[in-house]
């Protein structure tokens, strides 16, 4: 029996979210139930993904191949587990579970009725099991399949309160969101015609003997690829549908799209171009660069823009469109630092952003205002909530003992060995812009004079959920461990791969 | 070891009990910040103590992979006594200066965290524990900025932590290049970088130069500090003219002769140009002081010019320069300290700022203006005073390291700096001799009496330099 469920794990990780989700709506009246579902889905999911990755640890690299229904590669369809795969299953349990605790017995108020809340527990489930599908599958279609199933549940997630501008952002994004599928699909066309295959390993091989023969074809599925990850993993200048989706979603609902949601795209993407192109197709078609020059770009114009937002939700938005810029950086400098540390940041700055997301929604629902300019003395009166969003603050700045410094001093090494000084001073430059858009909201929550108004931290769940975030962070920021080893070791063989 | 550990917890201990301390009487959160601020000092000088007695005191770990040391040597036992000591003048002062001043348990608590940041700056043993404190030091020192909550303030506050978090990342910039080059970053030992050669040396002296002139208030990276004089006067005194300013002074006497080390430093064409950015703040500084009529801008200038006295002495790369710089560093604190000291009782007693205003002032507050003219002799360099022995080694290490025209600096520096302040004094007991009580009470008294004693306590270190010699000496053997 033990062993069933050992051997079966992989599809399981994906598989029972899934399931889970269909059979919620089935007793959608009895909240606590589902609430008490969700959660020990999400714990039970969380001990699976970490097995799954002691496992791949101790294995020294090895990955666990497991084939679906029996069916050898390239025949059948091939699930993957390696430090890559499960690096970012942690990622997306770890955030999963404290948003859905977030979500237990708060989200009534926000989104209206009971079904709503169910609506939102499926959709949350969906997503999951589609970002963690993501990173195992090995099958260029089957990752079509989970990143459309991932597209929907983000579009239902945005419009899951019944406010008619989160329905226009939902829209925006539900346009801009299949443009970029549809990309994503005319690039796996492209693949699958030079090479024939739908295996990713497969279509590797393939592809490094015959490019020389249809190069122009090879650039524009890598261009399609590209184009199609960036709009939904919001690479600036396709961002534009972000900041109002975000901004305008439930809270819980913010935290896992703007912490999570873009992040399965981008490892994705990283997917495709460095286990299907592979790094030396990249580098004569000088996506290294692009990816480079994007991602400074995009720290500095998102910074920019942030600078700029009163609304502190659209400022946390605009502030995620910065840090994707970091993660497009890191890809682009092709050496192992680079890529640990874009793949450190990715889970650093998941945590952070979902425990500043909803963090900022605990306190717009308590003062009932959206200005950052509305927040003054919040830091007296909510000493959790404030505590916690200060931490988060402090980490996505990179100050010492928190996760994102060592997330941006393996990108500054990255940036170094790949000689790209103009990185580096573009990913500091990032780090006091940073400061100078969310400094003033301490300032103005703990130096301001408090409203008379009676304010107070959230109920037990809610404080749980962001305690284990703030946790999240400063452990990481002091005793990585395992997780930056799985990293590098992702890193390391990502770019085994020629 | 012990010693070590209790100095650093020390302040934060303290912070905690203010934080957490139900609103008391007054007297009693003082006598709990007195208590720790001394026991700061304390177990700093029994730190100290051990390492001139040639004990090697370490602390090391690990966090995130970066092994962190905190390993006092010579130069950091100094700096930490300075900052120390000069922590209980502070807060003796602060308990007469707050007196019925709003967010008082804000103040202390930051004044005493930032004593134990402080500390870690000083005690650090390589350039991971030192940018974690320097980073630490700019968010803990904010508040105490921002004190009075006015727009002006805010706007202070924010040119400060900007300018400071900037100076910070070009440090980082700085420690992944060394990192990469050397692989180690203990301070212990050779110099970091000793042996490498390349002309990537000159752009990363340039990088860590830039970086910690930040808070050295080199010129032209010296914006934030005349703002932050808007902060409560024992914080102008403590952290602008001695704790904060220092660590950026401090950095770079660790990055020319703990990371890159001296023989390697004289090589770099970089090094020829400091000594004339250093000459030229030193001369900007002082003149831009001259021209201030606010009493606090004025010393704000001056401290940015004295600054550089110290910087000067390092880029000599002379025993004697090195010695004159210790020797500054030490002497220049304690009056720039009591002149701060001079001018907050002279606003708080009498409202004056400006310094056209300040006529006949002496006859109502004449221990204070014993006080400011110790303190302005000591600004010029004059002979009994402890300013007169840091110059003087500062212009025999300029001579000898072939820099004759430092030394005409520093004496043309000298005599602006009485132009500074002899008229100031002059004027303070010109027009009617009026009698008032401004000069009584418990209040005034609280920041007198740190005052005075400090005036005393530069006579006697000029009197008899042999007390703090053996320390400078120390540091010079360390390097040399």
């Amino acid at each position: 029996m033990i062993s069933a469920i050992t051997t079966n794990l992989p599809i399981f990780v994906i598989i029972i979210p899934l399931f889970i989700a269909f059979i919620l709506p089935t007793f959608s009246r009895r909240m606590k139930l589902v609430e008490g579902v969700v959660i020990s889905t999400e714990t039970l999911w969380l001990l699976g993904a970490g097995y799954l990755a002691s496992v791949v640890l101790l294995q020294n690299g090895t990955p666990i191949i497991y084939n679906m229904g029996g069916w050898a590669a390239p025949w059948g369809i091939e699930l993957k587990v390696d430090s890559l795969g499960a690096f970012f299953m942690i990622v997306v349990t770890c955030i999963n579970l404290p948003v859905a605790l977030f979500a237990k017995g708060n989200l009534t108020k926000e989104v209206g009725a009971k079904e709503r809340v169910t609506r939102f527990y499926v959709l949350l489930l969906l997503l999951g099991g589609a970002m963690v599908g993501m990173a195992l599958t090995n099958d260029l279609f089957n990752v079509f399949v989970l990143v459309e199933v991932a597209t929907l549940s983000c579009c239902g997630l945005v419009s899951a309160n019944s406010n008619p501008r989160a329905s226009e952002a939902a829209f925006k994004y539900l346009i801009l969101a299949t443009l970029g599928s549809t990309f994503v699909l005319g690039g796996i066309g492209f693949i699958l015609n030079i090479t024939g295959y739908l295996n990713m390993g497969f279509a590797h091989q393939e592809m490094v003997q015959v490019w020389q023969n249809s190069p122009h074809a090879i650039w524009l599925a890598m261009s399609f690829v590209l184009i199609g990850f960036g709009v939904k993993s919001a690479l600036f200048p396709v961002h534009v549908w972000l900041p109002d989706a975000h901004s305008n979603a439930p809270t819980p609902a913010s935290a896992i799209l703007s912490g999570l949601a873009v992040k399965g795209y981008i490892i994705c993407f990283l997917k495709f171009m460095y286990t299907v192109f592979g790094q030396n197709l990249m580098q004569q078609f000088n996506m290294h660069k692009i990816l480079v020059l994007a991602g400074m770009i995009a720290i500095i114009a998102g910074s920019l823009f942030a600078l700029t937002q009163n609304e502190l939700k659209r400022r946390l938005a605009y502030s995620t469109v910065a840090q994707i810029g970091y993660l497009f950086l890191g890809l682009g400098l092709m050496n192992t630092k680079g890529l640990t540390g874009t793949l450190f940041y990715l889970f650093s700055h998941a945590l952070i952003k979902s425990s500043l997301f909803l963090a900022a929604g605990t306190m717009i629902a308590a003062t009932g205002k959206k200005k950052i300019s509305d927040l003054a003395g919040v830091g007296r009166k909510m000493p959790i909530t404030m505590g916690v969003f200060t931490i988060g603050i402090l980490g996505l700045i990179g100050i010492p003992l928190f996760s994102g410094f060592v997330g941006k001093w393996y990108l500054l090494l990255g940036s170094l060995e790949s000689g790209n000084i103009l990185a580096a001073i573009v990913i500091i430059v990032g780090s006091v812009l940073c400061a100078a858009y969310l400094l003033p909201i301490i300032r103005i929550a703990y130096f301001e004079p408090a409203p008379e108004k009676d304010l107070r931290d959230p109920a037990l769940p809610q404080k749980i959920a962001l305690i284990m975030l703030a946790a999240g962070v400063i452990i990481l920021g002091i005793l990585p461990g395992s997780i930056l080893e799985l990293a590098s070791r992702a890193a390391a063989e990502l770019l085994m791969i020629q | 070891m012990l010693n070590l550990v209790l100095a650093l917890l020390s302040g934060v201990v303290g912070a905690l009990i203010v934080a957490v301390m139900p609103k008391v009487r007054n007297r009693i959160r003082n006598l709990v910040v007195l208590l720790f601020t001394i026991l700061g000092a304390v177990f700093s000088w029994r730190v100290a103590l051990l390492v001139f007695a040639g004990k090697n005191i370490k602390i090391a770990g690990e966090f995130a992979g970066f092994s962190w040391s905190i390993n006092p040597d010579p130069l950091g036992v100094i700096f930490a006594l300075i900052a120390s000591s000069l922590w209980i003048f502070a807060a003796v002062y602060s308990f007469g200066y707050m007196e019925g001043k709003h967010n008082q348990r804000t103040y202390y608590t930051f004044l005493l965290l930032a004593l134990s940041v402080t500390l870690g700056v000083a005690f650090s043993g390589n350039l991971v524990a030192l940018y974690l404190f320097y980073e630490l030091l700019t968010l803990v020192t904010y508040p105490l900025v921002i004190h009075e909550r006015s727009p002006e303030a805010m706007k202070s506050g924010k040119k400060y932590i900007l300018y400071s978090l900037s100076g910070a990342g070009v440090i980082l910039i700085a420690i992944v290049i060394t990192y990469s080059l050397a692989g180690n970053l203990d301070f212990a030992g050779n110099a970091i970088l000793a042996g490498s050669t390349g002309s990537g040396l000159n752009l990363l002296l340039a990088l860590f130069i830039i970086g910690f002139g930040v808070k050295a208030a080199l010129m032209p990276l010296h914006g934030w500090l005349p703002g932050a004089m808007v902060a409560p006067t024992p914080i102008s005194a403590l952290l602008h003219a001695v704790a904060v300013v220092y660590s950026g002074a401090y950095g770079i006497v660790r990055v020319v002769y703990s990371v890159f080390g001296h023989e390697l430093v004289r090589q770099l064409s970089f090094s020829r140009i400091m000594p004339w950015v250093i000459a030229f703040t030193i001369l900007m500084g002082v003149i831009i002081a001259a021209r201030q009529n606010v009493l606090k801008r004025r010393l704000a200038y001056q401290t940015i010019s004295h600054l550089s006295y110290i910087l000067l002495g390092v880029f000599t790369f002379q025993p004697w320069g090195l010695a004159g710089a210790i020797m500054h560093m030490i002497s220049y604190s304690t009056l720039k300290v009591s002149l701060f000291f001079c001018a907050g009782i002279i606003s708080e007693q009498t409202g004056e700022k400006n310094i056209d205003r300040m006529r006949g002032i002496g006859w109502l507050l004449p221990k204070t203006m014993v006080a400011l003219s110790v303190a302005a002799l000591g600004m010029i360099g004059t002979m009994p005073l402890n300013t007169f022995w840091g110059k003087y080694y500062l212009m025999k290490g300029s001579v000898e390291g072939g820099m004759w025209p430092l030394a005409v600096v520093l004496v043309i520096s000298g005599i602006i700096n009485a132009y500074c302040f002899i008229p100031v004094i002059v004027d303070a007991f010109r027009g009617e001799k009026v009698q008032g009580d401004t000069e009584k009470g418990s209040k005034v008294n609280l920041m007198l009496a740190p005052t005075l004693l400090l005036s005393m306590v530069s006579i006697l270190i000029g009197l008899w330099p042999g007390i703090v010699w053996p320390g400078v000496e120390a540091v010079v053997n360390w390097f040399f």
